[in-house]
C-alpha cells in the first residue's frame, strides 16, 4: 500500500505541490483583492466627482448671471474664494475659459482639475447676449 | 520507524517570502486606500433620501416666486426663515403659487409642507435621514447683485467635513 492514506507514509508535501497550492492561492486572493481594490477605487472617484460637480454647478448660478459683456476667462471661481467643498482634492486648479462661438453666443466652460490633472471635471454653459433683458 | 523529514530551511524561507510579499502589497494598498477615504468626506447624496430632500428642494427654490416682494417669508404660522427652515412662495406649472415650508428641526425626518393661502395642501416627509446630516445642516442666503437672494444649502460630516455645499437661485419666470 503506498499514498497519503497510508499512516506510514508520513513524507510531507513537496515542495512544487506546496508551491502550486500558494500559487493558487496567490492567485485567488489576488483577484479578490483587485475586484474590491476596483470597487473602492471607483466610490472614492464617485465621491470626488460629487464634490467636483457640485462646485462646477454652484459656479455655474454665478457665471449664468454675469452680464454678458463682462464674460471673461478667470481662473477663480466665484462661488468662493475658499471652495471647502474642493479642500478634499487638493491640490487643484479651477479654471473658467469663455469663448464667442459666433456673434451674440458665448461658451462659458468651467474646470476643475485634481490628482495632478488626471482628473478632470467640466461643465459648459452657453450664454446669449439677450440685450440686457434679465432672461437670466 | 516512520521517517519525520519535515521542511528543509530553504523550503520555509521560500514560503515565508512569498508570504511576506503577498502581505506587503496587501498592508500597502490597504494604507493607500485608507488615506484617501480619509480625505473625503461622506457622500451623503448615495442615501436616497438625502438625494431626493436635495432634488425636491432645488425645484422649489428654481421656482419660487421673483415678482412682488420676493420668493421669500420671514415666517409663517408657526414657522419662522431660520438655518433650519425655509419658507418661500414657488409657482406652480399652472401659474398659481404655493407657499413651501421646509423644515429640518426634527432629528431624522425633514418634512416639506405645501399650502394655498393658509390651507396645508400637502406634506411630504423623508425620514431615516443620517444624523451628521440633520444636526449640520444650514440653509443660509446667497447674495447676487440685482438678482433676489440665493439659498445655500451645507452640511458636513461627523469629522467636520463639508459633504454638501449647494448654491441655488430662482429662475425668471418670464
Amino acid at each position: 500500500m503506498s499514498g497519503r492514506g497510508n499512516p506510514r507514509s508520513q513524507g510531507g508535501f513537496s515542495l512544487p505541490e506546496v508551491l502550486a497550492a500558494l500559487l493558487i492561492v496567490t492567485f485567488v486572493i489576488t483577484v479578490s483583492f483587485t475586484a474590491f481594490l476596483e470597487r473602492n477605487r471607483r466610490l472614492e472617484q464617485a465621491s470626488e466627482i460629487m464634490l467636483a460637480y457640485q462646485s462646477l454647478a454652484n459656479e455655474a448660478e454665478f457665471r449664468r448671471r454675469i452680464t454678458y459683456s463682462q464674460l471673461l476667462d478667470d481662473v477663480k471661481f466665484r462661488s468662493g474664494p475658499a471652495l471647502p467643498l474642493l479642500e478634499p482634492l487638493a491640490p487643484y486648479d479651477t479654471v473658467v475659459n469663455v469663448e464667442e462661438v459666433k456673434t451674440g453666443v458665448k461658451n462659458v466652460t468651467m474646470t476643475v482639475r485634481w490628482r495632478n490633472g488626471e482628473r478632470v471635471a467640466r461643465l459648459t454653459l452657453v450664454r446669449v447676449d439677450t440685450g440686457g433683458t434679465p432672461l437670466w | 520507524m516512520v521517517r519525520q523529514r519535515g521542511y528543509t530551511l530553504l523550503e520555509v524561507t521560500v514560503m515565508m517570502s512569498v508570504f511576506g510579499a503577498l502581505l506587503a502589497i496587501f498592508f500597502v494598498l490597504t494604507a493607500e486606500m485608507r488615506k484617501w477615504e480619509k480625505r473625503l468626506p461622506v457622500n451623503y447624496m448615495r442615501h436616497p433620501q438625502v438625494a431626493a430632500v436635495m432634488m425636491r428642494l432645488r425645484r422649489d427654490v428654481l421656482d419660487a416666486n421673483v415678482t412682488g416682494t420676493g420668493p421669500y417669508r420671514g415666517e409663517f404660522g408657526t414657522f419662522k426663515q431660520g438655518p433650519k427652515e425655509l419658507i418661500l412662495d414657488t409657482v406652480l406649472p399652472n401659474g398659481t403659487t404655493q407657499t413651501v415650508v421646509w423644515d429640518f428641526t426634527e432629528p431624522s425626518v425633514v418634512r416639506r409642507h405645501a399650502y394655498t393661502g393658509q390651507l396645508k395642501t400637502e406634506t411630504w416627509v423623508a425620514r431615516g435621514m443620517p444624523p451628521d446630516f440633520m444636526s449640520t445642516t444650514k440653509i443660509t442666503a446667497v447674495e447676487f447683485a440685482d438678482r433676489p437672494y440665493g439659498v445655500r444649502i451645507t452640511a458636513s460630516d461627523s469629522n467636520g467635513k463639508v459633504a454638501i455645499d449647494q448654491i441655488l437661485q430662482p429662475r425668471s419666470h418670464h
